[in-house]
């Protein structure tokens, strides 16, 4: 008996040693002192309130016994009142402590698709498994911030791959200035850092197809690992907003831009910035502008490997507003062979969608441009970097808050004859269609 | 030897059965830890149990308790919706034409999800925009402590995806005397039918 009472006496002591362990580590000292303050008004008034009890006790006993003492007074209504209003605020302080330490709850997005071609992949065709995206936001304190997001997703070579899409520690300044290290989604545009990779997030089915993600037919570094500096100064009826950053020197490895997570070979950095102004109030509420540009120093993983120096200036506006999502994203590309045969190239891109947000649904319709000179390595070399042009129509219906159905229709025309090189082989090889047409469902789902 | 053996045997077998037994006390422990914080989402909560610190977007201060007296329906948003807020706040106005009608005075408490974001002056701006400038509708924000205990008190799940909030379409009606009376979703078609 007395062993069965050890034994639960054990199990009683490890499971309160584990269940304390599984809470997160102590928060900041600031917290601390504000709990500690906290305990000891809630001792106070643990207290106050057995002593008021024990008075109650003994009023009621003298009741029951007939002998109520009329000059006993009676308890101060407006005190017990401010006693339970204290005791409710500190019970709701400790209860906003166990949320804060409760663990971290794992959030994110998923999406399946069919259509008569792969939404990203064309020569693919059928039913295809989108992607499964884990979104971890660990609270670290008051200023110390981070996120990731774990991908598991279909490749071009129909393999499920995972990625570690956005990994970033930061450490938040105030509103003017929050500093992030690792690898985070590249400050150009809208799309890119307002979208991210939760496909339910979007209106529209997929992105234009020349920013999308460097492994799903983008040809722009969606993604850099290094250091961003970001803010925003409210300023009258609107804000500025800036990005500032630096990071690893993105390289071509397979046809694919890979934003070198461990480094890069050849040393060199790609270095950006953004500044935008968001419109609040007034006629123009929820138009955003902006206008950025990086320089960048590109290579391939060939034998004889190629090095170009990316330029990119551009500018974009939206219009975001509850009936509206208009979307204008336009780039401009001077890039320069820094070995080999030298040679300045200059290319452009540009990308407009409409979209109504109706009670019903949101239709939207997009055009997309990609003038993509293939005398240019950096384009020349990418196994998506022809020139083209897509006209699409789309709509998204949501089921509820957290799923919706889209539907996209869509004619792309590859405007460039892309034969096999050194590097890569020819788009008929590849089994790229010169033209397609496509017809798209998407189910997405965030959870 | 063998008795040896078979000692050990019998020693290890209940060595076994105490660590399975601390093993599954522990379990059990860790269960009841996790499961303890979900107590605190009882229904019923009244407007007396909710944080009561909040600004309203005239930067005034603002209790709950203090709209006491009139029937409240709250819910919970964020200026950068253009989802599923616009809808509630469709709902909302929905409601005001029915108590208008009705000759009744009910007030409307939005509470931002996003008080980094979502300050006084961008809900006042708020509404503006979109025309909601009833006296009875208020617009709040408070600290970051007091918006997440208000929402897991009312059970307003929600998640912050970079600028964008995860919530869900809610409601919540309390009566004159502050107490919980309905809760709203996405599954009642018409939110003012429970007025």
């Amino acid at each position: 008996m007395l062993n069965k009472l050890l034994i639960l006496a054990r199990a009683i002591a490890l499971g309160a040693v584990l269940s304390t362990v599984s809470l997160p580590a102590a928060a900041d000292s600031v917290s601390d002192a504000k709990l500690e303050e906290l305990q000891k008004k809630l001792d106070q008034s643990m207290k106050m309130i057995e002593a008021l009890g024990a008075r109650v006790k003994e009023l009621e006993g003298h009741t029951s016994n007939g002998t109520v003492a009329a000059a006993a007074p009676a308890p101060d209504p407006q005190r017990l009142q401010a006693v339970e209003q204290k005791v409710a605020q500190i019970e709701t302080a400790n209860a906003t402590r166990q949320t804060d330490d409760s663990g971290l709850p794992i959030h994110g997005f998923a999406d399946v698709n069919v259509g008569n071609h792969n939404l990203y992949f064309p020569y693919a065709k059928g039913t295809n498994v989108g992607s499964l995206d884990f979104y971890l936001a660990p609270k670290l304190g008051d200023r110390v911030v981070s996120l990731a997001e774990l991908i598991f997703e279909t490749g071009p070579d129909g393999h499920v791959g995972t990625d570690l899409e956005r990994f970033q520690i930061g450490y938040q300044f105030n509103d003017q200035a929050t500093v992030w290290v690792g690898r985070f989604h590249t400050p150009y545009g809208y799309v890119n850092t307002a979208l991210h990779h939760g496909v339910w997030l979007a209106d529209s089915l997929r992105r234009p197809k020349f920013v999308n993600f460097e492994d799903k037919g983008g040809v722009m570094p969606s993604h850099t690992v290094g250091v961003w500096v970001t803010g925003a100064e409210r300023e009258g009826n609107g804000k500025f907003l800036y990005d500032l950053y630096a990071g690893n020197g993105q390289q071509i490895q397979g046809g694919t831009l890979d934003m070198q997570t461990g480094g890069n070979g050849h040393g060199a950095a790609i270095v950006g910035a953004r500044l935008s102004y968001q419109f609040i109030g007034g006629a123009v509420d929820g138009l955003l502008v902006g206008v950025n540009g990086f320089t960048d120093k590109v290579n391939d993983d060939s034998t004889n490997p190629a090095l170009i120096r990316l330029n990119m200036v551009g500018a974009y506006a939206v219009y975001d507003t509850d009936t509206w999502e208009h979307i204008i994203e336009a780039y401009s590309f001077h890039d320069k062979n820094l070995n080999g045969s030298p040679g300045t190239h200059r290319s452009e891109a540009w990308f407009a969608q409409f979209g109504y947000r109706a009670s019903w649904g949101v239709p939207y319709v997009r055009y997309e441009r990609a003038m993509l000179d293939q005398l240019d390595p950096y384009f020349n070399e990418q196994t998506f970097g022809a020139s083209y042009y897509r006209s699409a129509l789309g709509v998204r219906f949501d089921i509820n808050a957290k799923s919706s159905i889209k539907f996209e229709v869509a004619h792309t025309r590859n405007t460039d004859d892309r034969p096999a090189t050194d590097y890569r082989p020819s788009d008929a090889e590849i089994g790229l269609p010169q033209q397609y047409d496509e017809i798209l469902a998407q189910y997405a789902v965030r959870f | 030897m063998s008795k040896g053996r078979r000692t050990l045997k019998k020693n290890t077998g209940r060595n076994s059965l105490q660590r399975s037994t601390i093993l599954c006390g522990a379990a059990a422990l860790m269960l009841l830890a996790a499961w303890c914080p979900a107590a605190d989402l009882r229904a019923g909560v009244s407007l007396e149990e909710l944080p009561q610190g909040w600004h309203d977007d005239r930067a005034r201060d603002l209790t709950l308790t203090a709209l006491q007296g009139h029937r409240v329906v709250l819910t919970m948003a964020y200026a950068a919706c253009h989802r599923l807020c616009p809808a509630t706040m469709d709902e909302f106005k929905r409601m005001q034409r029915v108590v208008d009608a009705r000759g009744e005075i009910v007030d409307f408490v939005i509470v931002g999800y996003d008080p980094k974001n979502d300050s006084p002056a961008v809900w006042h701006q708020y509404r503006l925009s979109r025309g909601l400038n009833r006296d009875n509708w208020h617009f709040l924000s408070g600290s970051q402590t007091a918006t997440e205990q208000l929402a897991r008190k009312l059970g307003f799940p929600f998640w912050t995806y970079d600028e964008h909030v995860m919530h869900e379409s809610r409601a919540v009606l309390f009566d004159t005397s502050g107490a919980q009376r309905a809760v709203l979703g996405s599954r009642d078609p018409r939110w003012s039918d429970a007025l």
